[in-house]
């Protein structure tokens, strides 16, 4: 079964409605945003626990437990913050950009909701570099709030002080990390910091500190206007809601969808994107969340369900619901040694695994994908990834390692093909 | 060179008994550019005999003026040493022009090597530990 | 304090430790490259990862952990040893194997290191990565290919030294260290980072292929070029000193050196003075010592008493004794050790004593410093201060302005401003609880008694921050006259045994015989009539109390250069020679006698001088600070203006701006 349309959060994400202030209360944003509020700061977090949601920007961590590790009061003057992270730089990942560009409101509402719940004196959207035109769309809906006093000094007129700051990124897929992202709100090199401490006990300028995801924030105000049990009606056990997914590649047709979670494969293919290119048949794997997740081969992907858990039995993650989809036109190794460069690429340099591992991994991806190499150093590089996962200060490493170690896991027999026919090449030529 | 100084020295050229030697038994094939002449065995029963080792026939040079090793230039050295059968002439390629003229191991004698620091050099050596610059009064 | 298992031993470990500190306490070793003690927590190399349950089921980084009760720590598993193997083979792939010609062979962590914990071959068959070299100033050679990216460089100009020099830019792989634009690293502490870098990128500039660590003499010594003290190790190599290098003591330079101390020992090298010089028709020639002698003999004939000493900057207690027992043994107490004529008040060394002490300094947390450009004058106790910023501390400084390392309020020149201070600055101070008074070297002469008032006023700990290592041994020695240098000028007296003095006027001896009794060919040397080589600090051993009055003692690392011999069996044959007893034959006769006489100078530590006097209220304070007695901090002493190094520091790194202007 489907999501209906009535149950869809994002009711504008094709931008087939205006964006702007009216429109956006037009679908139902700041509709009584003060009740909201009126509320109370636990009841929100308790609200946003029962809900079931999950951060929506790739580790799956309940956002409502998450808030509630920000201090109760402030012992020492220092306020708290609520970072939004709109650096959306997975690639693949594309859902973001549609909620800023179409229906930002629902974020600018999100933020003030959620920073209430939390206690932030003020929420920093840090957006992605790249991402011009939706910073534009943005500001002018963060002014409108402004003028409209649904944020400002006594924000839609709960009492509750609120302002909304947008900053723009430089173009550093590392911003996206939390730690990161603080160090460049502050002005500083892009690097993650160490942890502990948690951004929760000090973050942004030394001040207790939530980073969330957009989506994890946008969908806040709909969730408490419609309850907890509605949200947590869709999908299943410990995965609960509705999701942005991303579909791109071998389909007919791509695209950004709201779906439940937990919807098998096959069917958010069949009803949304109108099946695979050239048939089921034709499907080789598919990397269900973003690059940074292992790939999954064709025969276990097509009917699991696309949620957390289960994504998880398979090896692999749901990550930001980035679905990228290949079908056996797709050199595999070349598309994995592309995303091994990535990594190679935005790897900050500051911890020794990384900087000096995505490196490695590339270039052995690379004499991988002509077969320059030898059969046992296909083990080595599945050493090298298991020596930079797990050893660093974030999660790039690990990133940067699982898509390798998910080809290494499934397509083995490939990779040795490579080898025996380059070998085989030369070993005529010699003759 | 007179034939006293055949009789008591050997430093230069052959001796009485090596001229003898060659005289009888040896074969001219060529000459250097530095004079020197080189020889081998005439007579193909002594193809076994002593300074043959690998069964070739006996080879040996009379120098023109000082009895150094050294002076045998590479192409001969090669031709003495049984690299190869044929004349240096005829078997080598031709010389290159970016090939030096070959000249004699120099050590002894006045054109010799020395490094920087030795005192044919003035004795200049470099700094060493230790080595302090003294003052001294304008 | 939490209790923590390492490796099965359980250990209490004090309160906000780390999982490595508890380690190293229970006696295990940790391998690093990033952690350094005195800087903060970067966490980057990854190299410390040991097991820590409870936590996630993968390796930690122990430095940056805080140890909590209960944990339980393994460093000996076979996860830790793959995992530091794992780094290690990281660290190895773009690090060339040039150890051969690393000036870092034989102490750089990275070699040891992977000796110890590295897998014995590598496995990585491609291109190793090369990075351009970074010019970083006349004392930091760089070979950027060599570096591991731990920072501790970055750290230190930022948290230590307080400048921003040093920085990485690029990310990832091509992640590089750099000064800004590539300008020389100007800050007079830049050379440290030699010491902390754990591989060879950056290494010294002038000690660049010079000697191996393992063939070096170690030399416990003590730095004279300024009034710290400063613990240093003088390596030498035969007779030569070929560096110098910070040994840790947390009271005094906690494991800096001023680039100064460190550079200068190559104008040991320079300029020295290896012969006995006379002045023979109005110009000096070589000549024996036994003429030197009879001629010092024959100027003082029939009036032995009329013979005064000043003392340099650079000499030790023991040569100070050796002349004041020569002098008093021909009836003669002429002695002066403030060359440039200050004659501030020393009946009680207390009030010209830095009695905070350096480290104590740290604590203090409101600061008034009165005419001293700190960090020319004693860079080591900048950087205290600039933990007490750090801290807290609101500094005030009067005299010229220049480039703090921390915020800090500069009141004007105006000495009067001492008499009224301005309301804000009067009331910090009455409300802080560990108030520090410092005066310099361009205060003493006018401000020393208000200084004292307004420290006893606040109950604010009394500072003097002196120049020269000599100063507070000459003191304690009696070295002061009440009238400062005037008075010997005026005593007249017909021999001047000048100890190494430059930085005297000579004219106003001009009638005087002047021996100069020292190792360089400086000012001193150029006025003197008589000059008896002798040796330098490297070249003898003594004793040196620095300007909070500790007591150091620093051994002889090499012989002095030719004839030069050391001052004390001068001023021994001297006292032979004019026929006088001085009453001691050897150097540990000679020391007995000093300590007999001045018991500090037996103990190493902080000598006791007593209480503050009691302080004056109306004097006032008056007159102007127009300027610090340094003018160039590369140039200060004697051995310093001989060093080639120093003289490159000076015109590169102070005066490189005027060049430009003049070329313009």
């Amino acid at each position: 079964m489907a999501l209906a349309d009535k149950d869809r959060i994002f009711t504008n994400v094709y931008g087939f409605q205006d964006r702007g202030l009216k429109a956006a209360q037009q679908r139902g944003d700041w509709d009584d945003t003060k009740a909201l509020i009126g509320r109370g700061h636990d009841a929100i977090i308790d609200e946003m626990k029962a809900s079931g949601l999950r951060g929506r920007g790739g580790a799956g961590f309940p956002t409502g437990l998450k808030w509630s590790f920000m201090p109760k009061e402030s012992k020492d003057g220092r306020p708290s913050f609520l970072v939004i992270n709109a650096d959306e730089s997975e690639p693949g990942s594309c859902k973001d950009r549609e909620i800023l560009r179409h229906d930002p409101h629902k974020l600018i509402e999100g933020a003030l909701v959620a920073g209430y719940a939390m206690r932030a004196r003020a929420a920093y959207i840090y957006i992605r570099g790249e991402y011009i035109r939706e910073a534009e769309t943005l500001q002018a809906a963060i002014d409108e709030a402004y003028d409209a006093g649904l944020i400002g000094k006594n924000a839609s007129q709960s009492g509750y002080d609120f302002d909304v700051f947008m900053h723009r990124g430089a173009g550093a897929y590392i911003c996206g990390e939390e730690t990161a992202m603080i160090e460049s709100l502050e002005g500083k090199k892009g690097q993650p910091r160490l942890k502990p401490p948690f951004p929760a006990g000090a973050g942004l300028y030394g001040c207790p500190t939530t980073v969330n995801n957009v989506e994890s924030i946008a969908v806040v105000p709909t969730i408490l206007r419609r309850g907890a049990a509605w949200f947590s009606s869709f999908g299943r056990e410990g995965n609960a809601g509705t999701k942005l997914f991303q579909i791109s590649g071998h389909v007919e047709q791509p695209c950004v969808v709201e779906e439940e979670m937990s919807i098998p494969f096959r069917e958010l293919i069949e009803r949304h994107c109108g099946g695979i290119i050239g048939g089921w048949d034709n499907l080789l794997a598919v990397i269900p969340g973003g690059s940074s997740v292992p790939l999954v081969p064709a025969r276990e992907i097509m009917d699991a369900p696309m949620d957390f858990d289960g994504l998880k039995e398979l090896g692999s993650g749901l990550g930001t619901a980035a679905v990228i989809v290949m079908d056996k036109s797709t050199d595999i190794v070349r598309a994995i040694s592309r995303i091994s460069y990535f990594y190679k690429h935005e790897s900050c340099g500051q911890c020794t695994p990384c900087r000096e591992g995505t490196g490695w991994m590339w270039r052995m991806m690379e004499r991988l994908r002509t077969g320059d190499a030898a059969i046992e150093e296909i083990d080595m590089l599945q050493q090298v990834t298991k020596q930079v996962e797990g050893h660093t200060i974030c999660a790039l490493g690990d990133a940067a390692a699982w898509p390798i170690q998910g080809l290494i896991r499934h397509f083995r027999p490939e990779l040795e093909k490579r080898i025996e026919e380059h070998n085989a090449k030369f070993a005529e030529a010699a003759e | 060179m007179s034939i006293l100084g055949k009789i008591f020295t050997w430093w230069n050229g052959a001796t009485i008994g090596t001229s003898l030697f060659t005289s009888r038994r040896g074969e001219k094939v060529g000459t250097d550019a530095q004079g020197n002449t080189y020889y081998r065995s005439k007579n193909k029963r002594d193809l076994n005999t002593a300074g043959s080792y690998s069964g070739g026939e006996r080879r040996w040079v009379i120098y023109e003026g000082a009895n150094d090793a050294s002076r045998v230039p590479p192409e001969w050295h090669g031709w003495l040493h049984g690299a190869f059968d044929d004349v240096p002439e005829s078997n080598l390629p031709p010389a290159r022009i970016w090939e030096a003229d070959y000249t004699p191991n120099a050590t002894g004698t006045p054109n010799a090597y020395r490094p920087q620091g030795a005192l044919e050099m003035g004795g200049k050596r470099a700094r060493t530990t230790g080595d302090y610059e003294a003052w001294t009064p304008e | 304090m939490p209790k923590v298992t390492v490796d099965g031993l359980e250990i209490e470990v004090p309160d906000g430790a780390t999982v490595l500190q508890a380690c190293e306490l229970a006696g295990k070793e940790i391998p690093r490259f990033c952690y350094h003690e005195r800087l903060s927590i970067a966490g980057n190399c990854r190299m410390c990862l040991v097991e820590v349950k409870p936590g996630p089921p993968k390796p930690q980084a122990s430095c940056a952990l805080p140890a909590t009760d209960g944990q339980e720590i393994r460093t000996d598993t076979e996860m830790v040893k793959t995992a530091r193997e794992g780094v290690m083979e990281f660290l190895l792939i773009n690090h060339p194997l040039d150890c051969p010609i690393c000036d870092q062979g034989g102490e750089c962590d990275l070699q040891d290191q992977s000796m110890y914990y590295g897998r014995g071959a590598t496995r990585y068959r491609m291109n190793k990565r090369a990075v351009t070299e970074k010019y970083m100033g006349p004392l930091i050679k760089t070979i950027m290919t060599r570096c591991i990216h731990c920072t501790r460089c970055v750290r230190f100009s930022e948290e230590i030294a307080g400048v921003d020099e040093i920085g990485a830019v690029g990310r990832g792989e091509d992640m590089q260290i750099t000064t800004y634009l590539e300008q020389a690293a100007e800050h007079e502490l830049s050379a440290n980072v030699i010491d902390l870098c754990p591989v060879g990128a950056l290494t010294s500039r002038p000690y660049a292929f010079e000697a191996r660590p393992w063939e070096l003499k170690k030399t416990l010594s003590i730095d004279v070029s300024d009034a710290v003290g400063a613990n240093i190790t003088l390596y030498s190599k035969g007779r030569e000193v070929m560096r110098a290098l910070p040994r840790i003591n947390d009271a005094v330079n906690e494991e800096w050196l001023s680039d100064k101390g460190r550079y200068q020992v190559d104008g040991l090298m320079r300029r020295r003075l290896d012969k006995v010089y006379m002045r023979r028709d109005g110009k000096l020639q070589a000549a024996g010592w036994d003429e030197a002698f009879t001629a010092i003999a024959e100027a003082v004939a029939g009036d032995k008493g009329s013979i005064a000493a000043i003392a340099g900057d650079l000499v030790d207690c023991e040569t100070m004794f050796a002349a004041k027992a020569l002098l008093r043994a021909c009836g003669s107490n002429l002695l002066e050790g403030r060359q440039t004529g200050m004659a501030y008040d020393v009946s009680n060394l207390a009030a010209v004593n830095f009695n905070s002490s350096f480290a104590g300094i740290e604590e203090a947390d409101a600061i008034l410093i009165v005419g001293s450009h700190v960090r020319w004058e004693a860079p080591l106790v900048n950087v205290r201060l600039r933990k007490a910023a750090k801290r807290g501390a609101k500094i005030f400084i009067v005299g010229p302005a220049w480039d703090t390392t921390y915020p800090a309020e500069f009141i004007g020149t105006d000495l009067a401003i001492l008499n009224e201070l301005p309301s804000h600055i009067a009331e910090t101070f009455e409300k802080a609880e560990r108030p520090a008074v410092i005066v310099g070297g361009a205060g003493l002469k006018n401000a020393h008694g208000k200084a004292l008032a307004l420290a006893a006023g606040w109950g604010a700990a009394f500072n003097v921050l002196h120049m020269s290592a000599s100063r507070m041994g000459g003191l304690m020695l009696g070295y002061a006259q009440k009238g400062g240098i005037a008075d010997i000028a005026e005593a007249k007296p017909k021999v001047l045994l000048s100890l190494g003095a430059d930085e005297t006027d000579y004219a106003s001896f001009a009638d005087s015989l002047k021996v100069y009794v020292g190792h360089h060919g400086d000012a001193g040397a150029h006025a003197a009539d008589i000059i008896l080589p002798a040796a330098s600090y490297a070249e003898k051993d003594g004793t040196y109390v620095n300007t909070e009055g500790r007591v150091q003692f620093a051994e002889k690392a090499v012989f002095a250069p030719g004839d030069a011999r050391e001052d004390w069996t001068i001023l021994r044959a001297l006292a032979d020679a004019l026929g006088v007893e001085v009453g001691f034959d050897s150097f540990g006769e000679l020391q007995s006698a000093m300590i007999a006489e001045v018991p500090a100078l037996g103990e190493e530590g902080l000598a006791d001088y007593g209480a503050l006097p009691e302080a004056d209220k109306n004097t006032r304070a008056e007159g102007e600070i127009s300027a610090y007695p340094v003018r160039d901090f590369y140039l200060t002493n004697p051995i310093a203006r001989a060093s080639e190094v120093m003289q490159r520091c000076s015109s590169e790194l102070l005066h490189a701006g005027e060049l430009q202007e003049a070329a313009e």
